[in-house]
């Protein structure tokens, strides 16, 4: 951090050519007088002042924001964060002409190229070499040229080397079930540019894997280990760790992997299961008839099912929107799959009566249809309600004439009788009664 | 007398006015409702897949662009999913999940490109020519997925080897300098 205010020759010069005017004794004096200056100012520059050229210059420069993703790494390891502008609107290679320099938040000075020092920036990325915990925080990239200047922060978190953090510095990884695929060691592009001879060390929950062992093979020269038939029990942490030298030194680069095993999804045959071949419905009223298609463990997703209309689609055969499909239903019971799409009338007319509706579903396995009519159910009519009433009164009416008849037959006996028996009165009612 | 008469016609009026502004406001909320119903639903429900690659590299948005790469931890939650809306069986509208974008193919001046619009991938319609170049036809290899555009024949949609680079497409699926594999499944 050592910087001259001025050439110390020119200094000297300047102090020399001072002119014959003055005494040798003096000059001599003054001379040790400005180095005794000179050396305290330079002194004090190198603890305390932080060098006027090295000090950023904020003005009229853009802050853009933070970059969105937050760098989580280990102690002990190199670090190397590239300035998020270069991504985001430099293209690749930043241009010759601009000007990149880092800061950390917490200071105002900026990191020298030197890579003496544990933290330096090299092409424009700022690489902290071991890095340690406190180097945590937020740095700042400052791009600039003779016109323009912006900047952006970027998070670095560095953490102990722990299973604590494993979760937060773990890459989440997954692989389909009983099939072969690969893991990948990442973000190791700094480290591996320019390198042909690449070799990775790959580990399962700490344990290192045998190079030789059939189910993993990390494939040289490559960052990816690949997993045969991958199973259940392949799923958790993984960590690959790459050997890095620097100046004499060599340092371990780790990357932990978290990976999940998932189940690829089925396809089945859909078989519609729902509605029946006539829907019974009255005009003028609201008519919703679902169609239900069976998956069994087939996916919801490959599986399509819609409503159409003499071969129309609904959309286009109602543009009115009188007949729709409702929001199509996916759900599960006692897990088998099932998905639902009603046709809706709003309300039924007597021209949906001769039209031919079917239910189609399709996926890559199969293809099928049902077709559906809506029939007239005879509506609420007085005749409805008259008809069993009529035949109410017309069994009352026929017990009432049939008892009226009853009556009159028994009226002329017993006028037959008191003609007969007219001596005995009495005898009457009970002759009534016997006919009763 | 005529003022308090006159104030009296107007504290009525104020009175009067909100219940007949309400039902006005409320029959208009009732007309625009039916008249912007959709009519006919589109039969096909949205759904959100996971898309990341054979190299593990999962997608996310970096100033509006769409890029593969690795996220860690916390940065996991920037993680993008892929609407689908199936056109059919084989063929495909994708857009970006929860927000109003859809990945297209567009020819600028010779130049296939991938192109996010702003547009809602429930308004895209499987009839309509111009929607074309958001369809996607998905072929399905083993455990993986390939995407070619059904409106660029022969283009595929890929990521690059190297992380952090945007989602393009390529007419060279075969080099091994492009990935267009992917793993795609549902949540």
């Amino acid at each position: 951090m050592l910087v001259l205010l001025g050439d110390p020759s020119v200094f000297f010069s300047r102090l020399l050519s001072a002119g014959p005017k003055v005494s040798t004794f003096c000059a001599l004096w003054k001379l040790s007088e400005t180095m005794f200056l000179y050396l305290l100012i330079m002194g004090v520059s190198a603890f305390t002042i932080p060098p006027a050229e090295h000090m950023v210059i904020s003005e009229n420069c853009q802050f853009r924001g933070k970059h969105f993703k937050t760098d989580f790494k280990v102690e002990g390891e190199p670090v190397v964060l590239r300035c998020p502008q270069v991504r985001y609107w430099l293209g690749a290679s930043a241009s010759p002409h601009v000007n990149l320099m880092w800061r950390k938040n917490d200071s105002m000075r900026v990191v020298s190229g030197k890579e003496e020092t544990r933290i330096w920036v090299q092409d424009g990325a700022l690489w902290i070499l071991p890095a340690m915990q406190g180097d945590s925080g937020t740095y700042i990239c400052t791009v600039r040229n003779t016109s323009y200047c912006d900047e952006m922060s970027i998070e670095l978190r560095v953490f102990g080397k722990t299973e604590v953090s494993l979760p937060v510095i773990s890459y989440p990884q997954i692989l389909t079930f009983s099939t072969s695929g690969s893991l990948v060691c990442p973000e190791l592009s700094e480290f591996t540019r320019n390198k042909t001879d690449m070799k990775i060390q790959w580990y399962k929950d700490s344990v290192l894997l045998d190079p030789d062992n059939e189910k993993f093979l990390s494939v040289r020269g490559t960052t990816r280990l690949l997993i045969h038939n991958v199973s259940v029990e392949d799923a958790g942490y993984y960590s690959c760790v790459m050997m890095f030298a620097h100046q004499g030194m060599s340092y371990n680069i780790t990357r932990n992997i978290k990976l999940r095993i998932n189940k690829k999804e089925e396809e089945t045959i859909p078989v519609i299961i729902s509605p029946h071949q006539t829907i019974l419905t009255s005009l003028g009223s609201r008519l919703t008839i679902p169609c239900k298609v069976f998956l069994g463990a087939g996916s919801h997703s490959t599986t399509m099912l819609w409503w159409m209309a003499n071969n129309t689609n609904i959309d286009s055969a109602y543009q009115d929107g009188r007949v729709s499909e409702g929001q199509r239903l996916d759900y599960s019971e006692n897990n088998e799959n099932y998905i639902e799409v009603s046709l809706i009338f709003d309300p039924v007319i007597r021209e949906d009566l001769t039209m031919d509706f079917k239910c189609v579903v399709r996926n890559t396995l199969s293809f099928q249809m049902l077709h559906t009519t809506v029939k007239e159910v005879a509506t609420f009519s007085w005749g409805i309600v008259l008809a069993p009433l009529s035949l109410v009164f017309l069994l009352l009416g026929g017990m009432w004439i049939h008892r009226q008849y009853k009556l009159r037959t028994g009226k002329a006996y017993g006028l037959t009788a008191l003609k007969t028996s007219h001596q005995d009165f009495q005898s009457y009612p009970s002759k009534i009664k016997e006919i009763k | 007398m005529a003022v308090p008469r006159r104030q009296r016609c107007h504290r009525m009026g104020i009175c009067r006015c909100p219940p007949s502004h309400l039902i006005s406001l409320l029959l208009f909320l009732f007309a625009s409702e039916t008249a912007c119903r959709p009519s006919g639903k589109r039969p096909f429900k949205m759904q959100a897949f996971r898309i990341w690659d054979i190299n593990q590299k999962t997608f996310y948005l970096r100033n509006n662009q769409l890029v593969a790469g690795y996220l860690q931890g916390p940065n996991t939650n920037l993680e993008e999913e892929i609407d689908v809306v199936p056109v059919e069986p084989h063929t495909m509208f994708l857009g970006i999940h929860g927000r109003k974008l859809c990945l297209a193919c567009v020819n600028v001046g010779n130049e296939i490109r991938l192109q996010l619009e702003e547009v809602n991938i429930t308004d895209l319609s499987r009839t309509r020519e111009e929607d074309k170049r958001f369809t996607f036809i998905r072929s399905e290899n083993g455990p993986t997925t390939s995407f070619e555009s059904a409106a660029c024949p022969g283009w595929f949609l890929c990521t690059e080897l190297e992380a952090d680079q945007p989602v393009s497409l390529t007419n060279t699926p075969k080099e091994a300098i492009k990935v267009t594999k992917f793993y795609f499944q549902q949540n």
